[in-house]
């Protein structure tokens, strides 16, 4: 079964390059771990502070010896942040079930990496759409963290045209998988 | 929110996974996700989770624009 935690040494060495092979098996979970946050907090800027959070507290941690020792870790830093962040906001808020969600991760298959048959259908269905709405797509994947605002001007669009085109882009892909057997809440990398 | 198309854009923007700089350098949270109500933020979570899911998968090392923007500011300029 692959466990994400072999990547620790590397990790805890200031690997980089292996830390992004962590994060495209770990974030997923995390954002699922995050579902129930998402009205009352910013998941996706709790998501990247709980990632840099473990970046840097990745060379001291110590592993329990389950599997998934860091995501689990990841896991707890990121509803503990979004609890933070609803209080702060005045709202009320409890982890209930959170620790059980975190145990089932030692015992879960993380794929990592992407499915080759499945890329090759989104690819296909990425060359479908229409110029606009890939252009906009595109700009987002090389983004790296960008203001909308930047990559808009990049492809020439105004911010409204280009955020419309981000969305069209990803309900046509989206339909483009279900039409070729894929349903969509499956579709991992 | 009335006007729907605004209330895309916003959702779209806080689907994004651009996030500002905290003056402490955290991770701040989008302006459009707070002038969002709580069924626009269930939403721009839902798109984000898509998203996400494929970019990954259209990205040859899998990696999302959230990974990629880690990556950025783990790198720095």
């Amino acid at each position: 079964m692959p466990d994400l935690d072999r990547h620790l040494p590397a990790i805890a060495a200031g690997d980089d390059q292996v830390f992004a092979r962590w994060l495209a098996g770990a974030e997923p979970e995390l954002r699922m771990a995050l579902r129930s946050f998402a009205a009352t907090a910013d998941t996706e800027a709790v998501l990247q502070e709980a990632l840099l959070r473990v970046w840097q507290v990745a060379p001291r941690f110590t592993p329990d010896g389950r599997p998934n020792a860091l995501l689990r870790f990841a896991v707890r830093t990121a509803r503990n942040l979004a609890l933070d962040e609803v209080r702060r906001h005045g709202h009320r808020a409890s982890l209930d079930a959170g620790d059980r969600e975190c145990d089932a991760l030692a015992a879960r298959d993380l794929p990592e990496g992407p499915d080759p048959l499945l890329r090759r259908l989104i690819l296909r269905c990425r060359e479908q759409l229409a110029r606009k709405p890939r252009l906009a797509l595109d700009a987002r994947l090389s983004a790296g963290g960008e203001p909308d605002a930047l990559l808009a001007e990049r492809v020439g669009m105004r911010l409204n045209t280009f955020l419309q085109n981000v969305g069209r882009a990803r309900k046509a892909l989206a339909e483009c998988l279900r039409r070729g057997g894929v349903a969509v809440e499956e579709v991992r990398p | 929110m009335t006007d729907p198309r605004a209330r895309e854009a916003l959702v779209e923007a806080a689907a994004g996974a651009w996030r500002p700089r905290r003056p402490g350098g955290g991770v701040g949270s989008h302006p459009a996700w707070h002038d969002l109500d709580p069924a626009g933020r269930e939403e721009a979570y839902r798109a984000a989770t898509l998203s996400r899911r494929l970019e990954a998968a259209l990205d040859p090392e899998g990696l999302s624009s959230t990974a990629r923007a880690v990556l950025a500011r783990i790198r720095g300029p």
